[in-house]
């Protein structure tokens, strides 16, 4: 099997291969795996926007170290975590870099025109370093916590209901859907004798876009009576099943909450 | 007891013109054991979805319980479970969708518990409760869709080819689940040979969706030219005694048969069990 439909297959196995590794990492027993998903879940997300709002590169730094020793510590192969969360910064670093001439300062280079300033470099490399920082935590954070129990923390925690259902529903949907898509290509692999080329190959494609398509709706169509069939007015599963937190728990929503305060205190302190 | 579900000219059109549905008078009685048969497009399902208020009717009503027309008023009554799991289980792991049921009837939790605990292990969940229904075999999501629709606990069940993909063994244990149901059910299969196991009653839909026979299980089972004319086959052990017993003793059953044949001699003694 040759062509971009074959060429399809492979990633959407290779996307679904990764989603199963992470479910093994969440399930080892590491630094993170052994606290409560609510602790994590704040924990992760306070560090973030300690992250977010700093404007230091060696503070940046400093919470870039403290998230490499947590995913060490959580038994997070480091490559993994690089290869998720290389892609966003990356395509950060492309939005912002005019910003090297834009932002007035001390001229470093000239290229074809235009003056690189020191200041310029200086955010694409905060912006960048801030954004490759939150995305590894928040990566680190769906590695570690199996996505049911992220989102009963979530609900623990009182977030909106709505909010819950949809992020819940759409991440179950988003496999099942990864699955049509797969049958359909399988299905045609199954049937297509010799090479492939590009312009049958994306033929081909088109026309399973436009049935995956009708078949996406026509689920969402039967998901909708199933979820009728069942009552569906209440949300999804108001049992709250969230015990106590541990010390540790309390130590790691501390250590969060102190970085909070740190980054806010180095922003906008005296 | 009156009607559980008394359906009255009721007809489904899909928007491209076809009749799945064609003016049906269904009544179904309160304890009833039905099974309504039809061949592969005969609109069994459609029917199903009539019935239990998931589509809407081009003509005709279904009223439930002597009470309403408004199947959402009587929602908490009725066990609808779909043909295709993937559309039945949506939650994030079986057990929430186990437990969905219970907890839209406001359930305590260790009610709700106590249900999903007896019905996982009956149909073989208990290691499966924690995982995202996706990460399922066929067979596996089958069984926990036949689970989240009995821990509702309703009092009719209304349920669209209910074996699926499911192997021998869980088949038996979803058949006698079925069986042991202590409300009404109404079970829509194209496959006759496990019908005498569940139903009392059948009812024999033709390809147009409309209804060609409706009596005792026995009666259409073993009217061997109409089920083969509305592209059904009999049951296995219909097919080997026709013929050659008076039909009204044909055994519906293997082991029915087994006792038949064990009874009239036909049987070495080292094959009795």
């Amino acid at each position: 099997m040759t062509g971009p439909v074959a060429r399809s297959t492979a990633a959407i196995a290779g996307l679904l291969r990764q989603f199963f590794t992470a479910e093994r990492i969440a399930a080892a027993d590491g630094l993170l795996q052994r606290r409560d998903p609510r602790a994590v879940l704040l924990s992760t997300v306070g560090l973030a926007v300690a992250v977010m709002i700093s404007r230091s590169l060696a503070v940046v730094g400093l919470f870039g170290g403290l998230t490499l020793l947590v995913a060490w510590r959580s038994k997070v192969p480091l490559d993994r975590l690089a290869a998720r969360s290389g892609v966003v910064p990356l395509v950060s670093a492309l939005i912002v870099l005019p910003q090297v001439v834009l932002v007035p300062g001390e001229p470093l280079a000239s290229l074809w025109g235009l003056t690189v300033t020191d200041a310029g470099v200086g955010y694409l490399l905060v912006f960048t370093a801030r954004v490759a920082v939150g995305v590894t935590l928040l990566s680190l954070l769906v590695l570690t916590t199996p996505f049911a129990a992220i989102v009963a923390a979530m609900r623990s925690l009182g977030l909106p209901v709505a909010l819950v259902w949809v992020l819940a529903i759409t991440y179950r949907y988003l496999f099942l859907f990864f699955d049509e898509l797969q049958r359909l290509v399988v299905a045609r692999n199954s049937r297509t004798t010799g090479e492939s080329t590009l312009r049958s190959g994306w033929r081909d494609l088109r026309g399973i876009a436009g049935t995956f398509l009708l078949r996406t709706l026509d689920r969402g169509e039967r998901v909708g009576r199933g979820m009728r069939a069942r009552g569906g007015g209440r949300p999804p599963s108001p049992y709250d099943r969230s015990g106590s937190l541990a010390a540790a728990d309390y130590a790691l929503l501390s250590l969060a909450g102190l970085a909070l305060l740190g980054s806010g205190v180095v922003r906008w302190g005296p | 007891m009156g009607p559980v579900i008394d359906a009255r000219g009721l007809t489904h059109a899909y928007p491209d013109g076809t009749r799945a549905v064609d003016d049906v008078d269904l009544t179904i009685e309160a304890g009833e054991a039905v099974a309504v048969v039809g061949a592969n497009g005969s609109g069994k399902s459609t029917l199903q979805l009539a019935l239990g208020g998931l589509v809407e009717p081009t003509a005709g009503t279904v009223e439930y319980f002597g009470e309403t027309t408004d199947a959402e008023a009587v929602r908490d009554r009725l066990g609808v479970l779909l043909q295709e799991p993937d559309d039945y289980l949506f939650n994030t792991t079986v057990r929430e969708d186990i437990q969905y049921g219970p907890a839209q009837l406001g359930l305590p939790e260790a009610v709700a518990d106590r249900r999903t605990d007896t019905l996982a292990e009956t149909l073989g969940l208990s290691a499966l409760l924690d995982r995202p229904p996706f990460r399922l075999s066929g067979g596996e999501k089958q069984r926990a869709a036949v689970a989240s629709v009995l821990s509702f606990d309703p009092e009719v069940l209304l349920v669209d080819e209910p074996l699926g993909a499911v192997d021998a063994h869980y088949r038996a244990v979803i058949l006698d689940l079925i069986a042991d149901f202590e409300g009404t059910t109404v079970v829509f299969t194209p496959t006759l040979d496990y019908v005498p196991e569940i139903a009392d009653r059948v009812v024999c839909i033709g390809r147009e969706g409309s209804i060609v026979a409706d009596g005792p299980t026995r009666e259409i089972l073993t009217d061997r030219s109409l089920l083969e004319h509305h592209g059904l086959r009999p049951p296995r052990t219909v097919q080997l005694f026709d013929g050659l017993v008076d039909p009204a003793e044909i055994p519906l059953t293997v082991p029915a048969a087994r006792q038949f044949l064990s009874a009239h001699d036909r049987l070495p003694p080292s094959a009795e069990r």
